[in-house]
């Protein structure tokens, strides 16, 4: 049984949740995710992994509120419970290395990047944080993360992405004032992966992105995971999420993470219509 | 070859002094050979195709009291008894048949259950055709031989459905418990077997599972057509009841190492992590939307009940033209899946002829009935696409049988110029699965095999790791719930010496 500690509302679409787990909080590693079932006749999705509490035996996960499961879990209300939780699944990225790293995380990717800030600091090395919102309202742990970040940028979406500024150029700012980074770590929704790694590899920049495709088990047992890299297939579930960014065929990814798209709509118009009658 | 050579030792005579109690004489004597020879196989009571194609309740409705007792006339109760040697568990078939036949139904599943712990499963899933059916003296004579399978499944549903008792212990399991904890990693057919062997020998067991559910293939793999999950949830309380301990939703080796649970103070260990590892063929196209792994499609459908969304949140993939690909039982499992989620049209493409077709020969049976199109010698040399990267078709070469291969079957050759393009929205991909490497890949020292099976000595299925044994499909790859449960078996006793010894 894993109890829920808290739910809270940290932007508009993003929520934490807090939930009793001390098995995973006990094994967690930076950059892993565990998959959560949120009532008895819910979907397994994979979330992030980003705070545990080994004390206390819980682990936060932050997540965007989009279609029915995220809507089950925002709407949990504490001593309530979820139908299950399983991690922690994923490879915990190797983090060894010299130089700094930049940490690029947008929307859920914050949150799930803050271990791995809090890690590396702890190991020694310099990080650079940059956290991409749509504008500051949308803008999370910004405190918290600082704690562990030798620097923290924020890019918003006047600065980005939708405006046409250049996003190699933005990047090359950075690297320009942060000249030891060596390394690049981006999570976060499809786009602003595909974007960022476009720019910090266009500028020679070693990249590795979290991948969060479609998943079923979570433990390789299904392959609804696969992505390609340099032509070979692999199971991000297993051998991931973490992956090279060069190499990776994005239009697969893009296309097989729209694999339910029409019964995701379905899906969400009908629980939102029943949510509705309930309040009615 | 005579089948009682066949036996381990001992249980020849175990069953012969069973042969000659008086009651069993007195039934023989009842009916004459000439009398039993002269009954015809009773017919399994089926859903009709037209039916069951538009549901996911079970085919075989299963034999009544009448049917049963019926059929276990059938049986001559011979001195050799050819059945018992072909069972993977050895289960005194005679004996559970005779007792329908004297209407002790009790007797006949505690006479089953003394080496089955899943009657009621293996009564349905078992290959009975090529294991105890195939050795049956009746097949000898040119008679269809006795429905042993029909049989088991009936005793066990009668007794622990349709009464309601639930199953009943002949022992209680406080009474002579045994200090040492024993892990057994996954909750599929070998490791619930293992769990309620060392159970019933007084260990403190404890069934890690990965997936939220326990049951491993029988509760994701097989649908509920064949094996409704009820039945499973009946068998599972069963092991429960002989106070075995599951854990769902615990990955051993990402939730906790191997070592953390030797730290835990688990002294011995069973590794049935079974073969979750689905083979893909490497083809162009094949991470198109609209191909899946049969892992993924049976998933999605069994244990995520997807067949029942938008009540349940797990999509699956409506298919108007649906292609299989492979001949096993999981191939079947799929396309007759494909056909009751609404397929117009739902194909099986087989690489080798139908004879070498390694499925049941009731599921070929049931899939034909309903309507089910076989392409033999057919295999898929690419996937095609549309821009949005949806699968629309595949382009399939013919084949034609060559010399046997290293598995003694005829090796498909492909004929130069048969390709030819058919139009599919829909391709599962079930041509075998390898053991799951997440648990055993992290063993130091755990010798595996050239498929990344988990190598053991078959006789105690110990591995070269003191205090791991493995058994089932992380062993075997993809092989059957039946030897799955011989493997448990075995490993428990070899596990329970391990355990005395040290």
């Amino acid at each position: 049984m894993n109890r829920v500690i808290l739910v809270d509302r940290l932007v508009p679409n993003l929520f934490r949740l807090v939930l009793e787990a001390p098995e995973v909080a006990a094994s967690a590693q930076p950059g892993q995710f565990v998959m959560v079932i949120p009532d008895g006749q819910g979907e397994r999705i994979p979330i992030n992994l980003a705070d545990w509490d080994r004390e206390k035996g819980t682990v936060d996960l932050v997540f965007l509120n989009l279609g029915v499961s995220t809507r089950k879990l925002a709407a949990l209300k504490p001593g309530k419970a979820v139908e299950g939780l399983a991690g922690p699944l994923g490879r915990a990225p190797e983090i060894a290395g010299s130089g700094a790293v930049l940490l690029a995380g947008g929307c859920y990717g914050i949150g799930g990047l803050y271990p791995l800030a809090r890690k590396l600091s702890e190991a020694g090395r310099r990080v650079v944080f940059l956290a991409e919102a749509r504008s500051p309202a949308y803008l999370y742990w910004e405190e918290k993360i600082k704690k562990h970040a030798d620097k923290f940028l924020t890019l918003f979406r006047s600065d980005c992405l939708y405006s046409g500024h250049d996003l190699k150029e933005l990047l090359d700012k950075v690297r320009a004032s942060n000249p030891d980074i060596s390394l690049v770590m981006v999570m976060g929704c499809s786009y602003l992966l595909f974007k960022l790694s476009a720019a910090a590899t266009g500028l020679g920049l070693k990249t590795l992105v979290s991948l969060n495709p479609i998943m079923v088990d979570g433990t390789g047992m299904c392959g609804a995971c696969r992505v390609s890299v340099e032509g070979r297939t692999y199971f991000a579930c297993v051998d991931g999420p973490w992956f090279e960014a060069r190499g990776l065929d994005w239009q697969e990814y893009f296309n097989r993470r729209k694999a339910f798209l029409a019964q995701e709509e379905q899906a969400l118009i009908r629980f939102d219509r029943e949510s509705w009658n309930r309040t009615e | 070859m005579n089948g009682i050579d066949r036996l381990e030792p001992g249980q020849a005579e175990r069953l012969l002094r069973e042969r000659e109690k008086d009651w069993r004489k007195a039934l023989r004597r009842e009916l004459s050979v000439q009398k039993r020879m002269a009954i015809d196989r009773q017919p399994m009571p089926e859903q009709e195709p037209g039916v069951r194609i538009r549901n996911f309740k079970e085919v075989n409705l299963g034999y009544n009291l009448e049917l049963a007792r019926e059929e276990a006339r059938r049986c001559l109760d011979c001195g050799s008894p050819g059945c018992v040697a072909g069972c993977p568990v050895a289960i005194d078939i005679p004996t559970f048949i005779k007792y329908i036949e004297a209407g002790e139904l009790e007797r006949s599943l505690e006479k089953i259950r003394e080496t089955n712990g899943l009657p009621a499963i293996c009564g349905r899933v078992c290959p009975q055709e090529v294991q105890c059916e195939k050795d049956c003296n009746l097949v000898r004579a040119g008679k269809a031989p006795v429905a042993i399978g029909h049989l088991e499944r009936f005793v066990a549903d009668y007794l622990c459905l349709r009464e309601g008792t639930g199953p009943r212990l002949s022992f209680s399991p406080e009474s002579f418990r045994r200090p040492e904890k024993i892990a057994v990693v996954g909750s599929g057919p070998g490791g619930l077997t293992a769990a309620a062997d060392l159970a019933r020998l007084g260990y403190q067991v404890t069934v890690f599972e990965a997936l939220h559910l326990p049951g491993g293939v029988l509760a994701y793999g097989i649908p509920e057509f064949r094996l409704p999950r009820e039945i499973l949830q009946s068998e599972i309380n069963f092991i429960k009841a002989l106070g075995v301990e599951i854990k769902t939703n615990f990955i051993v080796g990402r939730t906790a190492s191997l070592e953390d649970l030797v730290r835990a103070g688990y002294r011995a260990f069973f590794l049935g992590t079974g073969a979750g590892l689905p083979a893909f063929m490497n083809i162009p196209g094949e991470n198109l939307l609209g191909v899946y792994s049969a892992n993924e499609y049976l998933t999605r459908v069994n244990l995520m009940k997807g067949f029942r969304f938008p009540e349940f949140d797990t999509p699956v993939p409506r298919a108007r033209k649906a292609a299989v690909i492979g001949g096993g039982n999981v191939a079947m499992d799929a396309v007759r899946t494909a056909l009751r989620l609404g397929a117009e049209q739902a194909t099986v493409y087989y690489r080798r002829s139908r004879a070498e077709m390694p499925a049941r020969l009731e599921e070929v049976k049931h899939a034909e009935e309903e309507g089910i199109v076989f392409n033999f010698l057919t295999v898929p040399v690419r996937f095609l696409g549309n821009d949005r990267g949806e699968l629309k078709g595949m382009v399939l070469q013919r084949l034609a049988l060559g010399e046997p291969d290293s598995s003694g079957r005829p090796r498909p050759v492909p004929i130069p110029g048969s390709e030819f393009e058919v139009e599919v929205d829909l391709a599962v991909v079930a041509i075998g699965q390898s053991p799951n490497p997440l648990l055993i890949k992290q063993l130091p020292g755990l010798k595996l095999g050239r498929w990344g099976n988990v190598e053991v000595d078959f006789q105690t299925m110990a591995t070269n790791l003191p205090g791991i044994f493995a058994g089932g499909d992380a062993v075997r790859g993809g092989a059957t719930v039946i030897l799955a449960m011989g493997d448990g078996r075995r490993a428990a006793r070899a596990m329970d010496e391990f355990l005395t010894r040290s």
